[in-house]
């Protein structure tokens, strides 16, 4: 085994992990709100909202992702909007998650009991205060186990970006192998991935048991 | 001046007739027990009051003003969301499913109305609620989660709840019938103490002897009308109506 050939190939893709890393958690830190305000949305009294949530979220999940991140760095050019291939990607997944999200949080949203609301406007509670204070914080526990997957699958779908020429872990990779005839980078990236996931597989477990202070 | 006047109320499902024309007055302290049949229409009636479903007919005062009243031409118009949530502050209600909220504490339970709604001191708030605990005997579950709870005590944290908003009228929506019939005397007894201090309550139940024992005056519904109302006394020992002997005679056998 050639271990100096493995520290080098390994730092070189590095420089991929950062790509990733950045697409990863800005992709979160957007479509986690964006979905929950779509969600709301979708259950809200205006019939215009639900309306507007129902068709984007029949859109972004009823094309594929890959589409839409071509979409927005090819397509909006044409009508003047351009963005580097970062933000595209970043636009296009957040996006594009925020609709799985949305899906998620409604249905976390109509599994609480209607008592629920009942007990806090008779409380005198708002639409408002409710939904803030009673319940998403419930909805939450709810969600987090399909929460998690989906937070897994972005992890893998972050490598969809090759299509607009971004290096990523795995298109650092990939370029690594083609030039030395040699698969060690692949082997290196499918671990920096099954790393990453095992993280995160351990965050939503210990948040599931942070929840785990009552159940219902 | 009566705290509750309830005028030919009538509420309808689709094309059922759930409420016909109720009338109901009620005395400053008065406890109302409210009985009958399944589908009878108890719980609507309870739900119109506290304008969790709107009626279609009628009007609803509450200390002499309305939350719904006629305009000329008879029509039933709800007063102003602003007045609504003034009156609708005056009243509490205990469920049958206590609803009590399972993320918080039995203390946050009590004291969420409280801070959000009044925008009450946290300090004060707390020691309230700490009496109000004490009064219904739970004050070594103030932590605890409603998941710890039996469900005698988590409909007795619902009170404490309700009362946390230091209401003027109490409606119960059958507080005891969810319960395993060994713990509904705890909730009673509660209960019968708020009648001792001169709660105005009205109270929908199948506990006929609770009925007998603290209520001023008995109503009985069947089908959405009251058939009959009374004293215990009169409603329990001589009822008059067929179908109030009907009802009793199943129900006491
Ligand atoms: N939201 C609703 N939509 C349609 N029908 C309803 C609704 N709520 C109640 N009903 C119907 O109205 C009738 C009266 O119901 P209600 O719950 O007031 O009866 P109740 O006297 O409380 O009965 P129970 O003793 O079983 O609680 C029933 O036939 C019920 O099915
Ligand atoms: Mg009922």
């Amino acid at each position: 085994m050639d271990y100096d050939y493995i520290i080098n190939t390994a730092i070189a893709i590095t420089k991929g992990f950062k790509v990733t890393y950045s697409l990863l958690f800005t992709t979160l830190l957007l479509s986690l709100p964006l979905g929950l305000l779509i969600a709301l949305a979708r259950i809200s009294k205006s019939r215009l909202l639900q309306y507007v949530a129902g068709t984007y979220i029949w859109l972004l999940r009823g094309t594929p992702l890959l589409l839409q991140v071509f979409f927005i760095y090819f397509g909006l050019p044409a009508f003047g909007i351009t963005f580097d291939s970062m933000t595209a990607a970043i636009v296009a997944f957040s996006l594009n998650y925020a609709a799985y999200f949305a899906e998620i949080f409604r249905s976390g949203i109509q599994s609480i009991d209607r008592g629920q609301y009942e007990s806090a406007d008779v409380l005198g509670l708002t639409y408002t205060q409710t939904m803030k204070r009673i319940i998403i914080p419930q909805m939450a526990k709810r969600v987090l186990p399909p929460v998690s997957n989906e937070v897994i699958t972005l992890v893998k779908d972050t490598a969809l970006v090759f299509g607009i020429g971004l290096l990523d872990t795995l298109r650092t990779a990939q370029i690594i192998v083609t030039r030395d005839f040699n698969i060690t980078a692949f082997v290196i990236a499918g671990i920096f991935y099954l790393i990453n996931t095992l993280i995160l597989t351990l965050i939503f477990n210990r948040l599931e048991q942070k929840y785990s202070y009552y159940y219902d | 001046m009566n705290i509750l006047s309830i005028n030919n109320v009538s509420k309808k499902f689709g094309d059922l007739e759930v409420l016909k024309n109720i009338t109901i007055d009620v005395a400053e302290g008065e406890v109302i027990a409210i009985i009958g049949p399944s589908g009878s229409g108890k719980s609507t009636l309870l739900r119109c009051i506290i304008k969790l479903v709107n009626i279609d007919k009628g009007s609803i005062e509450i200390e002499g003003k309305p939350m719904v009243y006629r305009d000329t031409e008879g029509n039933s118009i709800y007063s102003s969301d602003k007045d609504i949530r003034v009156l609708r502050k005056k009243m509490g209600m205990v469920f049958q499913n206590f609803n009590l909220f399972p993320h918080k504490s039995v203390l946050e339970n009590i004291i969420e109305a409280p801070l959000t709604v009044n925008n009450a001191i946290r300090k004060e708030a707390e020691s309230t609620a700490d009496k109000l605990l004490a009064k219904v005997g739970l004050s070594d579950k103030r932590n605890s989660f409603p998941c710890e709870l039996s469900g005698g005590q988590k409909q007795r944290v619902a009170i404490a709840r309700a009362l946390a908003m230091n209401p003027a009228i109490m409606l119960f929506d059958e507080p005891t019938s969810a319960l395993d019939p060994e713990l509904t005397g705890e909730v009673l007894r509660v209960m019968k103490a708020l009648a001792e201090e001169r709660m105005t309550m009205l109270v929908v139940t199948h506990e006929m002897a609770f009925a007998r024992e603290v209520a001023d005056r008995v109503i009985f519904m069947d089908l959405g009308e009251i058939i009959e109302q009374g004293s215990p006394k009169e409603v329990f020992g001589n009822p008059t109506h067929p179908r109030t002997k009907a009802f009793l005679g199943q129900i006491l056998r």
